[in-house]
C-alpha cells in the first residue's frame, strides 16, 4: 500500500510557477493536467534505479521527471499523464519498486494556485478594486500603497523613514502638490498594533485624499497650501504578529535585555515625561516605557523625521478604542498653554464627527479624558512646538473593543475623516 | 451603522430629570459640599460601567445586556474611613446594537476594605420587556435543544465577526463576565470583555444552561489582557450562577463565585437619604 500523499510546497510552488509560465507562453496549446498524478519513487538499490531509467526511455509514456533518477537513496519524482498511469504503476509494482502518490490531482492544485495567485499574490488591479470594508495584512497594505502611488504619481509619493526592530520598512505616504518643505500635517495609525480599525481607517484616508483632491474645495485648498504625511502602519512588527500569533499584541517586538518578555509600548517611549507615572518599568507590562526615550526604532524614525522636516504644524496619532478626541497633556495635570484653543478645535471636530452617524465622542486633555500616560507621542510633539497635536481613540466604547466588526470600518473612517478635516482646515486657516 | 442622535433624546431626559426628584420625594441633586466631577471624567465613566456590570450580572438576561452611553451627571462623596461614593446618572445602549435603551441612576461605593464595589442602580428601559423575555426564552430553547454541546473559539474572531450559532453563548459570556468584572473593578481599575477565547457547553439533565468559558478581559489603564476561566449556569428568571478563576500576565490568580445573593440592588430600593438625590 503506498503511503499517503504528501506535498512538497517549495517544489510545487516552483514547478507550479514554471507550469503557469509555460501555460501563459503557449497561448493556444493549452496543456491540461487533468488526471495527472505525481509519483514519488523510492529506489532501494542500483537495479531499481536502472529500471526507472528504462521507464525514462519510453517516450510514448510522456513522463515528466521533476526530480530525475540519481543515486540509489534519492527519491524520484515524476509527473505521469493519465493515459500512462496504469502502465507505470504496474511496471513499478511488478519490479518491487515502492512509490507513493505525491499529488493525486495535479490539475486541481494548479487551478487552486492560479486562483490564489490572482486574489492574493498578484496585486489588485487598482485602488478601485481594493476592499476597504475588510481588514488586510501587512503585505496587502504595502501593495495598496504602491498602487496608490503608481496611480497618482503627481500627488502621492512613498517615503521610507527607517526600519522596524525586525527589519520591516517604515513607510510614510506624502501627499503634496509641490512647494519646498511646505507646512505639513502628520497622521499616524497603527502605533498599537491590535487597534486594527486604525490601520484600516488609514488606508481609507489615503484613498479619500486622492479622491477629494480637485473635487472637494476644502481638501484641495489644504493640499494647495500644506503637505499631508500619513504613516498607516506605524508598528509593522506588532501588526504582523497580530496576524500570525496574537491578535491582542499591542507593543513593538523588540527584545528586552534581562527579560523573557518582549516589546515596548511605543506610546510610552517618547521623550515627554518619559519614565514618569503613567507608564511601567516592567518589560512584561503592556505599558512598558522601554529602557530610554526613543529606544524603539519605530519611534526614533518619526522623531528624526519630524525634527529634520522642521515645519510640521499638526500632528495626529490615531488609536482605538473609546471614542475620544484628546490633546496634551497625558503625563501631567498642568494644562497646556494653548488648552483653550485646542479644546475649541476638539469640540468642533467632535461635532463634525457626530454629524454623520450620531456617534458620540468625548474630548479633553489625555489625563482628564482617559488616564495619566507618560512618554506619549503628542505630548512630545506639542513640547516641540507643534501646537495642533491631537490623539483619537476610535470606535467603539467596549462592546467589541479591538475586535470591531469589519462592517464598521467604512462608517468609522468616514466620520473620523470629518473630524480630521476640521483639524486640518483649522491648521490651514490659523498658521503660526 | 445607524445610531440615534443624542440631541433627539434630551427632551425625554429633561422630563426624567424633572420627574425623578418627585418620585423620590427628594431634595436637589447633587449632594451639597461634595466634589462634583466633570461628566467627561474617566472616573465617572468607570463608576458607571461598574454599575452596569452589576446590572448585567443581576438581570442575567442575554437579550437585555447594556453598555454605557453618556454620563449626564456625576458627583463623588468621600465617606471617611469607608471609601468613595459616586452618584451617577447616565444613558445606556444596547450592548450589541448601540441603540439607546434608557437611563440609569446609580450609586457606586468603592470600599477601602471589602473587595468589590457596592452598587445600587435603577434604570428605565425603552425596549419592550415582553420582547426581551421572549428573546431570552428563544435563546434558552435553542440551547436546551442542543443534543451536541456547543463549542467554539475566538468569538468575536479577529475581524469582529460573531458566528450566529455562537451568539447566545457569547451573550451569556458577557453576562457572566459582568459578575467577574464587577468583582475586580476598583476606583482605578476598569474592565471590558474583549473576547471569548473558548466556549464549551455542558448538556445538563436539569433545565439549566451550563457553559464553560475562557474569556479575555481588557484591563484599563494597565492595558493588560487577562485570561479567566468562567463557568456560567443559567436558568431564565433565576439569578445567574458564576464561578471564575483568573490568571493575569503577572501570574496573580484570583477566583470567585456568584449566585445572585450578593448585596446591592437593581429594583430601586435605595437605602439612601433623600437629600443625597
Amino acid at each position: 500500500m503506498p503511503p499517503s500523499p504528501s506535498v512538497h510546497p517549495a517544489q510545487l510552488k516552483m514547478k507550479g510557477l514554471l507550469v503557469l509560465a509555460a501555460l501563459l507562453a503557449a497561448a493556444f496549446s493549452r496543456e491540461s493536467f487533468v488526471g495527472n498524478q505525481v509519483l514519488r519513487i523510492f529506489v532501494a538499490d542500483e537495479a531499481s534505479v536502472e529500471k526507472v531509467k528504462e521507464l525514462e526511455e519510453l517516450q510514448e509514456l510522456q513522463l515528466d521527471f521533476w526530480r530525475g533518477p540519481g543515486g540509489q537513496d534519492v527519491p524520484i519524482d515524476v509527473r505521469v499523464p493519465f493515459a500512462s498511469l496504469q502502465a507505470v504503476k504496474i511496471f513499478l509494482e511488478s519490479n518491487g519498486i515502492c512509490y507513493s502518490i505525491l499529488i493525486d490531482d495535479l490539475q486541481a492544485l494548479v487551478d487552486e494556485e492560479q486562483t490564489q495567485m490572482i486574489s492574493h499574490h498578484f496585486m489588485p488591479q487598482s485602488v478601485e478594486t481594493f476592499n476597504y470594508a475588510s481588514y488586510h495584512t501587512l503585505d496587502e497594505i504595502y501593495d495598496f500603497m504602491d498602487l496608490l502611488v503608481a496611480e497618482n504619481p503627481d500627488l502621492v509619493s512613498k517615503i521610507q523613514i527607517g526600519n522596524s526592530y525586525e527589519g520591516r520598512p517604515l513607510y510614510v505616504l506624502k501627499f503634496s502638490t509641490g512647494g519646498t518643505k511646505r507646512p505639513a500635517i502628520w497622521i499616524d495609525t497603527g502605533i498599537h498594533s491590535r487597534e486594527w480599525i486604525t490601520q484600516a481607517s488609514g488606508v481609507w484616508f489615503a484613498k479619500k485624499i486622492v479622491d477629494s483632491y480637485g473635487k472637494d474645495s476644502s481638501l484641495t485648498s489644504i493640499l494647495d497650501n500644506l503637505d499631508i504625511f500619513l504613516e498607516i502602519i506605524t508598528n509593522p512588527d506588532g501588526f504582523a504578529f497580530t496576524h500570525t500569533e496574537n491578535r491582542m499584541w499591542r507593543k513593538t517586538r523588540s527584545i528586552n535585555s534581562g527579560s523573557t518578555c518582549i516589546g515596548v509600548d511605543p506610546n510610552r517611549n517618547w521623550d515627554a515625561g518619559f519614565g514618569g507615572a503613567g507608564a511601567s518599568s516592567n518589560p512584561c507590562s503592556e505599558t512598558y516605557h522601554g529602557p530610554y526615550a526613543n529606544s524603539e526604532l519605530e519611534v526614533k524614525a518619526i522623531v528624526d523625521f519630524v525634527k529634520s522636516h522642521g515645519n510640521i504644524k499638526a500632528f495626529i496619532s490615531i488609536h482605538s478604542y473609546s471614542q475620544l478626541l484628546m490633546y496634551p497633556y497625558g503625563y501631567t495635570r498642568t494644562q497646556a498653554a494653548d488648552y483653550q484653543e485646542l479644546d475649541n478645535i476638539a469640540k468642533a471636530a467632535v461635532a463634525a464627527l457626530s454629524s454623520l452617524y450620531g456617534t458620540q465622542y468625548k474630548y479633553g486633555s489625555i489625563i482628564t479624558a482617559i488616564y495619566q500616560a507618560s512618554g506619549g507621542s503628542i505630548d512630545w510633539t506639542y513640547n516641540q512646538g507643534i501646537k495642533y497635536s491631537f490623539t483619537f481613540e476610535l470606535r467603539d466604547t467596549g462592546s467589541y473593543g479591538f475586535l470591531l466588526p469589519a462592517n464598521q470600518i467604512i462608517s468609522t473612517a468616514e466620520e473620523t475623516w470629518l473630524a480630521l478635516m476640521t483639524i486640518m482646515e483649522y491648521t490651514r486657516d490659523n498658521p503660526y | 451603522m445607524q445610531r440615534r442622535s443624542a440631541a433627539r433624546l434630551s427632551p425625554l431626559l429633561l422630563l426624567l430629570l424633572l420627574l425623578l426628584p418627585l418620585a423620590w420625594g427628594a431634595g436637589p441633586w447633587p449632594p451639597r459640599a461634595d466634589r462634583e466631577l466633570q461628566v467627561s471624567s474617566r472616573l465617572a465613566g468607570q463608576a458607571a460601567r461598574v454599575a452596569l456590570h452589576y446590572l448585567n450580572y443581576r438581570l442575567g438576561s442575554p437579550s437585555a445586556l447594556r453598555a454605557l452611553g453618556q454620563v449626564r451627571k456625576a458627583t463623588v462623596k468621600p465617606i471617611p474611613g469607608i471609601g468613595h461614593k459616586y452618584y451617577l446618572q447616565f444613558t445606556t445602549e444596547d450592548y450589541k446594537s448601540s441603540q439607546n435603551v434608557g437611563t440609569c441612576l446609580a450609586t457606586v461605593l468603592y470600599l477601602k476594605r471589602k473587595p468589590r464595589p457596592a452598587v445600587n442602580i435603577n434604570c428605565t428601559y425603552t425596549k419592550d420587556q415582553k420582547q426581551t423575555r421572549e428573546d431570552d426564552y428563544s435563546f434558552y430553547k435553542k440551547l436546551r435543544q442542543q443534543t451536541k454541546p456547543i463549542t467554539g473559539n475566538d468569538t468575536p474572531d479577529s475581524y469582529g465577526h460573531i458566528e450566529p450559532a455562537l451568539e447566545p453563548a457569547w451573550a451569556l459570556a458577557v453576562a457572566g463576565s459582568s459578575y467577574l468584572m464587577w468583582e475586580k473593578s476598583t476606583e482605578n481599575l476598569g474592565y471590558f470583555m474583549a473576547q471569548v477565547k473558548n466556549v464549551k457547553q455542558w448538556i445538563t439533565k436539569d433545565d439549566s444552561i451550563d457553559f464553560d468559558y475562557l474569556v479575555i478581559l481588557h484591563e484599563i489603564p494597565t492595558q493588560e489582557m487577562i485570561s479567566c476561566h468562567l463557568r456560567v449556569i443559567w436558568t431564565p428568571g433565576h439569578p445567574l450562577k458564576v464561578k471564575y478563576f483568573c490568571l493575569s500576565e503577572n501570574q496573580r490568580s484570583e477566583s470567585g463565585e456568584g449566585s445572585g445573593t450578593e448585596s446591592g440592588s437593581t429594583n430601586g430600593i435605595f437605602n439612601e437619604e433623600e437629600a443625597n438625590f
